[in-house]
This record gives structure tokens, sequence and C-alpha cells, in this order.
């Protein structure tokens, strides 16, 4: 804050206030390297969220398979888990993963990260997944059937591919809540863009410039794969065109 | 080729029908005919156990289909259906909507499907259409692909569930015209239909539902012109 005022009120022009930016950015990031603390950050941030996106897909299409099934215990157990991690912080399941599941495993760190983050990420996936099959008229379902097609084939080759462009918009929603929720994995020991960030506020005592950096970075990540993902959604409406 | 015998089927305390005995012979085209809720739907959903009878023997080709080890999707492999609503995939082009169910089912290969499918797309007048998407047809373009869909598995019997109900009124010629068709072509049918028209040219037999049960069945002449029961009369007589 002080910096703030000095930079504001400093009297000494424009090149004052540059050659004061200059100094902290310096201190903040090229002094003993500690850009490459964010950069390393970046890299954890990344492999932690694409592994959990990619796990919770696959828990959240298994809950969601569980929850629309006939059989009255898969039906109980899917919304037990939905229920329970829904019911709790993150933090703390990230937390009990670690320390306790997890605690005797000899895995990598972001890999046991992820895998906390895929459990929860799975549960809200799960009921994407759930609402965007029931969502599919079941006509589709009777003409699939009617050609001789399994429940499976049904299944695979015409609910599913349909009810992605449906839940797409969603599931892009909450793959950028879950690389925003990765945010919590200093909490485990590991150094992402947030614990990088914030080692720098510790190491230089200047808190604006690392945490400022810190969500420049975030957005940064998040716009690029929102580009990304707006394309591939515009492929996928191909078949609406008329 | 089909025999059903005493079928009932009840959907909670509701029952649909109430012990239908039907015969369809090879070659036959039955219209099944009635008033809404009469049962003639859920009767022709029965035939390929979208809906699981409660009681009662469907046999088809002499084999019991609705026995616990049934493979149905083998059945219904034997079986055409064409929907109200047509049920087209709308993620596929008209093409592979055609194709899908053959090759998935390892019945032909790729090419075969394509060479298969290009043929139905003629015999429907639809050429043009085969990267289309559904949702670039018109009412009665989708249910003429619909019926070539069917078709591509090679069907010994087909389905049909009012199929010119959901249709703009100037589109169901086009769609019973490929019907009569197909009639034509020897095919065995079993219609469910409000067009009378369409019943008294091409149906070899119509059968009369009301209240879950067949009250009469015959010739369209004997049906149309000469009908014996009274509520078949009645029915006639708000629909002719």
């Amino acid at each position: 804050m002080n910096q703030c005022l000095v930079w504001l009120t400093g009297g000494n022009g424009i090149s004052a206030w540059f050659a004061e930016f200059a100094r902290t950015f310096e201190k903040c990031f090229i002094r003993e390297d500690r850009y490459k603390l964010l950069l390393e950050g970046i890299g954890v941030t990344i492999k932690i969220s694409l592994l959990a996106a990619f796990l919770g897909l696959i828990i959240g299409f298994l809950i969601a398979i569980c929850s629309l099934s006939k059989n009255k215990l898969l039906r109980f157990l899917g919304k037990v888990y939905t229920d329970v991690i829904r019911g709790t912080p993150s933090v703390t399941q990230l937390m009990i993963i670690y320390f306790v599941v997890f605690a005797t495993v000899d895995l990598e760190k972001w890999i046991i990260a992820a895998i906390a983050f895929s459990i929860n990420s799975g549960a809200y996936v799960s009921e994407i997944i759930r609402a965007g099959i029931l969502s599919i008229d079941k006509g589709q379902t009777e003409a699939g059937r009617s050609l001789g097609l399994t429940g499976v084939q049904t299944m695979f080759y015409i609910v599913v591919p349909q009810a992605v462009k449906n839940i797409f918009p969603a599931m892009c929603n909450e793959f950028i809540t879950l690389i925003k929720e990765t945010a919590i994995v200093g909490y485990v020991g590991l150094m992402d863009i947030q614990k990088a960030g914030d080692f720098i506020k510790s190491a230089t005592y200047l808190a604006m410039m690392p945490l400022i950096a810190t969500a420049i970075i975030y957005f940064v990540l998040i716009k690029i794969l929102t580009t990304v993902l707006g394309v591939i959604e515009k492929r996928l409406r191909k078949s609406d065109i008329r | 080729m089909i025999k059903v015998n005493d079928l009932h089927k009840s959907f909670g305390k509701l029952d649909v029908l109430n012990g239908i005995d039907e015969h369809i012979r090879p070659g036959e085209v039955v219209v099944v005919i009635g008033p809404s809720g009469s049962g003639k739907s859920t009767f022709l959903r029965c035939l390929n156990l979208l809906e699981k009878p409660n009681k009662g023997e469907i046999y088809v080709d002499d084999e019991l289909i609705n026995a616990p080890k049934v493979d149905v999707n083998k059945v219904r492999q034997k079986m055409g259906m064409v929907f109200q609503h047509f049920n087209l995939f709308p993620h596929l082009t008209v093409m592979e909507n055609i194709t899908l169910a053959p090759v998935k089912l390892k019945k032909m290969t790729k090419e075969q499907a394509q060479e298969k499918g290009e043929e139905l797309l003629k015999i429907v007048g639809l050429s043009d259409k085969a990267d289309s998407y559904p949702v670039q047809l018109s009412g009665g373009q989708k249910q003429r692909i619909a019926i070539a869909r069917s078709l591509a598995m090679e069907p010994e019997i087909m389905l049909f569930d009012e199929p010119t109900s959901a249709l703009d009124p100037e589109m169901v010629g086009e769609v019973l015209d490929v019907m009569k068709n197909l009639a034509k072509s020897g095919m065995t049918m079993v219609v469910v239909t409000h067009e009378m028209g369409f019943a008294r040219e091409v149906a070899t037999r119509v059968v009369f539902m009301d209240g879950g049960v067949v009250l009469e069945s015959g010739t369209p002449e004997e049906i149309f012109d000469h009908p014996q029961n009274e509520r078949t009369k009645l029915f006639l007589s708000k629909v002719l």
C-alpha cells in the first residue's frame, strides 16, 4: 500500500514511477531467479488440472451411470457420493486424501493432489452428465434400440454424442472452476502458481506485485482455455446449422 | 410370422391391452385403427418389446420373443420401426443415420452400407440429401429418411406407429407413397394410422381396436363398408 502511495503522490513524474516499478519487478521476479518459481507453479497447476479433469470426467461418468441405473443400490451409492463431496469443503477433502488416505502410499505429490481434485470434480461432473443424458429425448433411445442396437451401443453412439453437445458449456465451466480450485494445493506443500506468488510475497515483503502477477497468470491461462473451448464448441454445433 | 396370444399390458393401474390375439402372416399389410387411447400404439410397441407385456405370448417366426433368455436385439433386427416423431439422430448426417446400425451390428461393411444407403435414398426419393443433417429436412423428408434407416437393416417386418400424424398435411402424401411402394414390394407391415384412405387402399386387413381389445378385423371392404360391431360403426361415422 505504501508503495502505491509513493507511486501516486511521489511527484517525481512518470520516469520515477517507472524506475520504482522496474526496481520492484526486479526484486520480485528477477532476483534469485524468482520467476522460475512461477514458471514451475504454472507447470504444477496445469499438470494437476489436466489429470484431475481427465480422472474427474471418468469418475463423473461412472457416478452418472450409477445414478441413472435401475439398480437401487447403485443409485444410492451415486447419491451418497455426490452428497458427501458437495457437502464438504474441497480443502478438507484434499487434506484428508493427502494426509489420511494416501499417507502411506508412495506416489508423487501432484498425482495425489490430482486424485483428490478428480474425486471432488467427479461429483459435479456426474450431475452435469446425468442432466445431459436425461435431456436427450427418449425417442432417440427407442429408435436406437428398435434398430437392434444394444443398450450400451445406443448410449455411446446416439445418446452420449448428443449429450456432450448439450453439456459442453457446463463442463467448460466445471473445468475452469477446477483450475481455480487447485490454488489450494499449497495446503499440502505443493508449489503451484498461488503458492509461488505467496512465497515471493513472503520473501520480498512485497504484496501487490506478486499477487497481481498471480492473478494475471490465472486469468491468462483461463482465457486461453476458454478461447480454445469456444472453438471446439462451435465445431460441435455443426449439425445444428440449417 | 407374428403370432400374439392373449396379450396384456398395463401401466401402473391403467390397463391398456386386455387380451389381444392376432396372427400376422408374411406379406400382409395390417392397418390398425381405433380411437385415441385404444391401445393401438402400445400393441405395436409390444411387438418389438419397446413395451414389455405383462402377460401373453408373442411369437416371431415361431420364436417366443418375450421369454426371459431371448436376445431381444436380434429379434429387433428383424423388425424395423417408424415413429410418429421420426426420431432421426440429429448429430448424424442422413447417410450416417442410415448406415449406423448395419455397420455397428456388423451386418455390413461400411462400403456395403453406403451402397445400400444410396439405393434406399433413391427409393425414398432423397438421393441429394445424403450429406444433410436432419435439422435441414422437412417433416416429410425426415420420415422418409426414417423409413430408409429402418430398411437398411433389411427387416422382415416393418412397424409404423402413426407415421404421418406429426406431419403437415401437404407432406402426408409423400410418406404414404413410400409406404405404398413398400407394401407393393411384398413387405410385411403393421401400420397404426388415422389415414383411412391409406387403410382402404393399401391394407390387406384392417384391425379395429378399442378399450385394449381387437373388436373387429377384416378386409378394408368388410370394415369400412359393412362394419359389424357397433363401436366400429360409431368410430367410422366420426372419422369418415
